[in-house]
């Protein structure tokens, strides 16, 4: 469903108000199970950490909406929006979080994101972060010298925009023109650091300028912001004009993992409440009736994509030793 | 009792170096498929650091052949992504030691993205590792670090012997699917030998080298350490004693049936790496040899490999570091006489 959207939303890029529609649809299905989350992990626990996104995904479904079926994703490890919105189905989602064997990941998930699903792009996520930098690079190089036409969206936070595979990826993809689109959810947080403590300047966007390519800041709580801003970096690479990086500035409204005290924080109550709320903010663009409706089939797919995942066996230790070597 | 000869009888063969024989394999590869590609620093028109990939650029073109900067992270996680994504990256690292720099890349990279996602991408990468002492690179050029590839699961592990095998493994390595590091000794690039020429010829991963057969006791060794323990062995052999020289070729796969069914008929083991002894590829073998063989055994098995120290810089000091062939001849007659 998504996916499909994501296609048409391209076409449709001068009619606003589909558009709206459409980002609005995959920002409230990603709400819907965030939510679904926050309130089953509180019930049940899982086996891990959920890394919830609740609040930011207005970055993820505005960015992963600019690209098309067979872009590449590197998604980061804050919620499941990347993935959902590039197509993969909720309750496959839903199944790798918690350990099931119809996840993605075929029983080898739990707690921590690690979709995959090689026909939709989605690539995977580096578990020691900033990782994703450098394989983000090496499969534009893959599409470079297979003369594909194809763009690598690679998401990271603004703590992992400090690794070092920052630089050496972004160095090398400026200089052969990689086409690669760095989308950073600046949430202010680097687990318990605020990002002001941690950097010089006040946008990690400025540092695109070291090498030559465009850098840009966007309200990451306006989906239709971030998917302009990140449609012109796609453009631009799947265009041969290199690299850019698009900084949302967001906000992380829940623990690093769901259950973190927070105590280095005084910021914000322990609650669900987002300020300036992507869905708030993208409900002026779409009429009442459809945004209400949409609202409804999300939290209907998402309760439904639960039930599903709940009913999938979780895996043994034939799942164990699976697929270390091919 | 004999050496036993690298290559078939038959097999057309021509005599080259060892650093020639890796780049005879890179370029028929990348002729056989264009999926196949390289990066590297210095790989390009220099012909790397050690002129292994001479003439490459010249042939392949700067898309399939990438100098890239000192950015180890991206040679090794950039072959990662590219495996991922439908091409067949074999990367230069100048010294193996540098893998150090990418361990990230190496070790989890490569070695756990196709297992953490389900065994859904795959990883058809190699990382080529200049291994070894080569007088006077120092301490953090001059590392055997095979052991590290062993320790972690998901890496295959090579290591050349001679010219014939660097031809020949380096070819399976790349039409491989896995992740493969390979380890090619830097000191014996200028080593000559027999090499067929046939663009098929492959050698399987997994099938250790019988280099000399011999009934006295069997020695393990791989690397640079595999001619000093053929010479050693000769030594012997002027008086009599018949060692038996084993290769395993590979560490990952590692042929253990042919180095048990060995210590069977021969009742001693000595395993000898450049790699310093402590935790080096030799623990392991010692340690399945004495699971699989032990009532076959007439004596411990014994392990020989370099100091635990950091190799020094000086050229004379670092071959005092490593085992020398008359170190290989004085355990293995210690051996005989326990």
């Amino acid at each position: 469903m998504s996916t499909k959207t994501a296609q048409e939303a391209e076409g449709a890029a001068t009619d606003e108000d589909v558009l709206a529609l459409d980002l609005y649809r995959e920002v409230s299905r990603i709400r819907a199970l965030e939510l679904l989350l926050n309130r089953y992990v509180k019930e049940h626990g899982f086996g891990g950490f959920w890394h919830p996104g609740l609040g930011q995904e207005a970055v993820q479904a505005g960015a992963v909406m600019a690209l098309r079926r067979e872009d590449y994703l590197f998604y980061a490890h804050r919620g499941l929006g990347y993935a959902l919105v590039k197509g993969m189905a909720p309750e496959v989602l839903l199944g790798d979080l918690l350990g099931r064997v119809g996840g993605s990941v075929g029983g080898k998930g739990g707690g921590t994101v690690h979709f995959v699903d090689p026909e939709l792009g989605v690539l995977g996520q580096g578990g020691t972060l900033g990782s994703n930098f450098v394989l983000g690079a090496g499969a534009a190089t893959s599409i470079q010298i297979l003369g594909e036409d194809r763009v690598v969206a690679v998401f990271f936070g603004d703590g992992a925009a400090a690794r070092g595979t920052f630089h050496e990826a972004a160095l090398q993809a400026a200089v052969w023109k990689l086409p690669i689109v760095w989308v950073c959810e600046n949430n202010g947080w680097h687990l318990s650091a605020p990002f002001s403590a941690q950097s010089p300047t006040e946008d990690i966007a400025d540092r695109a300028a070291a090498y030559g390519v465009p850098g840009v800041v966007v309200d990451g709580q306006d989906a239709l912001a971030v998917r302009a801003a990140t449609l012109d970096a796609v453009e631009r690479a799947r265009g041969g004009d290199g690299p850019s990086l698009v900084e949302a500035k967001t906000l992380r409204i829940r623990g690093h993992y769901e259950g973190d005290p927070q105590k280095y924080r005084d910021d914000i109550a322990d609650g669900l409440e987002v300020p300036r709320d992507p869905l708030r903010i993208l409900r002026e663009r779409v009429p009442a009736a459809e945004a209400d409706a949409l609202d409804a089939a999300a939290a209907e797919e998402a309760e439904a994509a639960l039930e599903k995942a709940l009913a999938m066996p979780k895996g043994g230790p034939e799942v164990v030793t699976a697929g270390v070597w091919s | 009792m004999s050496i036993v000869a690298e290559v078939p009888e038959g097999v057309e063969t021509e005599r080259i170096g060892y650093a020639w024989a890796i780049n005879h394999a890179l370029a028929e590869e990348m002729r056989r498929d264009p999926r196949v590609w390289m990066m590297g620093q210095d790989i390009g028109k220099m012909g790397g650091v050690f002129g292994v990939t001479r003439g490459l650029f010249e042939e392949f073109g700067a898309a399939r052949v990438r100098d890239t900067t000192i950015n180890e992270t991206f040679i090794v996680g950039g072959a990662a992504g590219a495996a991922m994504t439908g091409t067949i990256p074999v990367v230069e690292l100048q010294f193996a030691d540098f893998g150090l720099v990418a361990g990230d890349e190496i070790f989890h990279k490569l070695a756990k993205w196709r297992y953490m996602h389900g065994g859904k991408l795959g990883l058809p990468a190699v990382v080529r590792l200049p291994t070894g002492v080569v007088g006077g690179a120092g301490a953090e050029h001059s590392q055997s670090l095979e052991a590290m590839g062993m320790h972690v699961p998901g890496l295959k592990v090579v290591l050349p012997a001679t010219p014939a095998d660097a031809k020949g493994l380096l070819k399976t390595a790349i039409r491989d699917p896995n992740p493969v590091l390979f380890f090619e000794h830097k000191g014996m690039y200028r080593v000559k030998g027999e090499v067929p020429t046939s663009e098929d010829y492959l050698v399987p991963f997994g099938e250790a080298a019988v280099r000399r057969r011999g009934d006295a006791a069997t020695l393990v060794a791989t690397g640079l350490m595999v001619p000093r323990a053929l010479e050693a062995a000769e030594k012997l052999a002027a008086e009599g004693t018949e060692l038996e020289v084993i290769d395993p070729r590979t560490l990952v796969p590692l042929d253990m049936e042919t180095i048990v069914a060995s210590v069977e008929r021969t009742g001693r083991a000595l395993v000898v790496h450049e790699a310093v002894r402590t935790a080096g590829a030799g623990a392991e073998i010692a340690a399945r040899i004495q699971e699989a063989a032990f009532f076959a055994l007439d004596a411990p098995v014994w392990r020989l490999g370099a100091l635990d120290t950091p190799i020094p810089q000086d050229p004379d000091l670092e071959q005092l570091v490593i085992p020398s062939t008359a170190q290989i001849e004085s355990a293995a007659r210690e051996l005989l006489a326990l």
